[in-house]
């Protein structure tokens, strides 16, 4: 979703100026996206049907509800991808410039919105909305405009788009990095960097804020034993802190070896020190997120990463406006190999937001507990599981050897 | 609203079966009518870029039925969940395959993934065989335990079958025919050369083979599930789906007689699309039989979600339908006419 609109500025630009730097880049990235989408859809495609085999009674209760974004991802979405995609990678010569752009503009959009259908879905499990009952106690929609504007959905879809836009980034400038370290001076590094530092500083910002401030506020006001496992907060109080290290002991409720920063919790969820952010303690028990360390450990590693990828780029920022930027090797080297970084905080990031909506599927309404298959048998699950480890393993060094060919044969090529 | 939606359901299937249909039929063909890597390549070329938009017509398929007939989805989807995974995965390995082939011009890497593709493409055939067979013939549900299906029990059609039984081995084995026949119509039409002058015989074989097993089944069904038949009579769209599938039958042999490589594969494509309207009108309400007791069974009415789920689905859906179809449009008028076999031009589309 990152690397998309890369694809389509460049495109525009090499439509406008008629700079062949520009098809280059994109025709470079393009394939590597060809490559992200094909391991992409594959391993999405059982997503969905998963829904059906594994969630069984989950989709039976809440098929009328969740079941509307997921077939808008699908006619909406993925026609509109999968239309596209074929001819943005092989077809710039069937289709010339203006028909290849606007090729280029529909994946983009296509993956965009799909994401957005899935964040809604994934919305409505944090915080139900545009739903009501059924006779037969299932979920049926209420409110169309209610469901698909979810304020969780709008926050949660910035949020993640912007963390999308910092990967492809990182990706970017990382390729950059690497191709200047590797010839000394490289017209294809330059604009890799020039444009991967740039646009990586502005989404690494909007990610911590506002969006990330956004999203934090939602879970204070909307899951709050989920923002109080997040920090390890067993007591309630005002002047909340903000743990910035520790280690969270669950068995003696306590969190260990703790440096906080006083008060800055509930100025950070309530916008004033004075505020009270309850504890775990003012929970009934059955309702603490199931994982509460692993929950813990997911956010401060998505947090610290986040802090660390708005340093990084401001500092490349900073040596490329006064002009030092490729001669300065150990930030080279540093952005070359924090590539790997905005994935580990975006698999961070999704497993504090599912981790803190345990132990609900649906937050407030459904446990998970009730949601799965109840004629699959544990052991059919372990196999399909260990069956899809192995699969994805094999296509994960497939899809790094595929994308590493292409980044050396980028690199290889005479300049231009 | 229920039955708009059964028939939303339906159209997306033979969506997916015609237009998947030829690609998976080109695949079983991909190593029987192209003997070397610039005839292999033609024959990818000819599939053009288009073929994971024909495969969304299946994830759309799944979309439909699960915010229309949750309940349905929820029964059948756990009963065959081996079944279902074997599915998943042969359309990953096959995704791949189309997709990673041309990245590489390795000759090794290309005969491998060219292997993977015939494969999985035969196998998804026989699959979606045998699952419409299941679907036609029916599946123990009771009321009170949730359905499980052994992979086959006796071989029997009636009382506690499994997944294969004689009649859906015939109809895995008829789908395997069909398709590939109708992918042979399909490169007939887009190929040239050697590649063309071995599809437009298998055609021709294929067509014929399809039409004997054709009858087969339908005997076969008539003892399988009686009453679907006297059902029938009594149901214009039946009639209808009959009349587009016999037109297609003609259409057929007239343009295998005739040389007429379009006529041959429209033809095609209205038997395929008249037979699962056949197949669905007369099926209706019935989604999934039971067949311990008719009464046991899931129908479009006791399987749907509530009517204001159905209404607000009703709304958005035919937008989205129409931009599909637009895309299709906008992308299928840069790839008409045959595909020339170059050997200088490795982009495969």
């Amino acid at each position: 979703m990152g690397i998309a609109w890369f694809l389509v500025g460049w495109k525009w630009l090499h439509l406008r100026t008629g700079d062949p730097r520009y098809a280059d880049a994109a025709r470079l990235w393009a394939r590597i996206f060809g490559i992200n989408f094909a391991v992409g859809v594959v391993t999405g495609i059982p997503m969905e049907f998963q829904f059906g085999t594994n969630w069984a009674a989950f989709s039976q209760y809440a098929g009328g509800v969740i079941g509307q974004t997921l077939a808008m991802e699908g006619m909406f979405a993925f026609f509109l991808e999968s239309a596209f995609i074929g001819v943005l990678v092989w077809g710039e010569k069937r289709l010339g410039p203006k028909s290849h752009f606007a090729a280029a503009v529909g994946v983009a959009m296509g993956s965009w919105i799909s994401g957005f259908f899935i964040l809604v879905t994934n919305a409505f499990m944090q915080n139900p909305s545009g739903y009501a009952i059924a006779a037969d106690g299932s979920l049926r929609i209420a409110s169309l405009s209610g469901f698909l504007l979810n304020p969780w959905a709008l926050v949660q879809f910035c949020h993640n788009q912007a963390a999308a836009l910092v990967t492809g980034s990182f990706a970017i400038a990382a390729v950059g990095a690497f191709y200047v370290l590797r010839s000394g001076t490289s017209p294809r590094g330059s604009l890799f960097l020039k444009w991967g530092t740039a646009v990586g500083l502005a989404a690494s910002l909007v990610v911590a804020f506002p969006t990330g401030d956004q999203q934090a506020k939602m879970v204070a006001r909307h899951q709050p034993p989920a923002l109080a496992a997040m920090e390890g907060r067993f007591e309630s109080g005002p002047m909340a802190d903000i743990t910035l290290i520790g280690q969270p002991d669950v068995r003696n409720r306590q969190l260990n070896n703790p440096i906080r920063l006083p008060g800055m919790l509930s100025f950070l969820a309530f916008g004033t020190f004075h505020r009270n952010v309850p504890g775990l303690g003012a929970f009934p028990q059955d309702t603490w997120p199931t994982n509460i360390e692993l929950l813990y450990y997911a956010f401060h590693v998505m947090a610290g990463l986040g802090t660390i990828f708005i340093g990084l780029m401001a500092l490349a920022n900073l040596q490329r406006f006064r002009g030092k930027l490729e001669s300065t090797s150990p930030l080279l080297w540093a952005l070359m190999l924090a590539f790997p970084f905005p994935f580990i905080a975006n698999t961070a990031g999704w497993m504090t937001t599912e981790l803190g909506r345990q132990p609900w599927l649906v937050y407030g309404l459904f446990r998970t507990a009730e949601g799965y298959s109840k004629s699959v048998g544990s052991g059919e699950a372990i196999f399909t599981l260990v069956g899809f480890a192995g699969l994805y393993f094999l296509l994960g060094l497939l899809y790094l050897f595929m994308v590493g060919r292409e980044v050396m044969h980028g690199a290889g090529e005479a300049a231009w | 609203m229920v039955a708009l939606w059964f028939a939303v359901l339906c159209l997306m299937i033979v969506f997916f079966v015609v237009l998947d249909g030829w690609d998976f039929g080109a695949g079983v063909l991909h190593y029987l009518v192209a003997r070397n890597a610039d005839e292999r390549r033609m024959v990818i070329a000819a599939l053009g870029p288009l073929w994971s938009w024909h495969e969304v017509w299946l994830v759309g398929t799944g979309g439909v039925l699960f915010v229309a007939f949750p309940r349905v989805l929820a029964a059948a989807f756990p009963a065959y969940y081996l079944a279902l995974f074997l599915v998943l995965w042969t359309l990953l390995l096959r995704g791949l395959a189309l997709e990673f082939r041309s990245h590489l011009d390795n000759p090794m890497w290309q005969s491998f993934w060219d292997v993977v593709f015939a494969g999985s493409s035969a196998a998804l055939a026989i699959l979606f065989g045998a699952a419409v067979g299941n679907v036609m013939r029916g599946m123990p549900i009771t009321p009170d335990t949730a359905l499980t299906l052994p992979l086959f029990t006796n071989f029997g059609v009636r009382g506690k079958v499994g997944i294969l039984d004689w009649y859906t081995i015939s109809t895995a084995v008829f789908a395997l025919v069909c398709l590939t026949a109708h992918g042979a119509s399909y490169l007939t039409m887009k190929t040239s050369g050697e590649v063309y002058a071995r599809s437009r015989k298998m055609a021709s074989w294929l067509w014929v083979a399809t039409f004997l097993l054709l009858s087969l089944v339908t005997v076969e069904t008539t003892s399988v599930r009686p009453e679907l038949f006297s059902g029938m009579l009594a149901r214009p769209l039946a009639w209808v789906a009959l009349l587009v599938a016999g037109s297609g039958l003609t259409a057929i042999v007239t343009g295998l007689l005739g040389g007429a490589e379009r006529r041959t594969f429209l033809g095609g494509c209205a038997l395929i699309v008249g037979l699962l309207g056949t197949a669905a009108a007369s099926l209706f309400p019935v989604m999934l039989h039971s067949t311990l007791a008719p009464e046991y069974s899931i129908t479009a009415w006791n399987g749907s979600s509530d009517p204001s789920s159905l209404r607000v689905a009703a709304f958005w859906w035919p937008f989205a339908f129409l931009f599909a179809i637009g895309y299709f449009v906008f992308v299928g008028k840069h790839y008409g006419g045959r595909v020339e076999e170059t050997s200088d031009s490795h982009q495969p589309y």
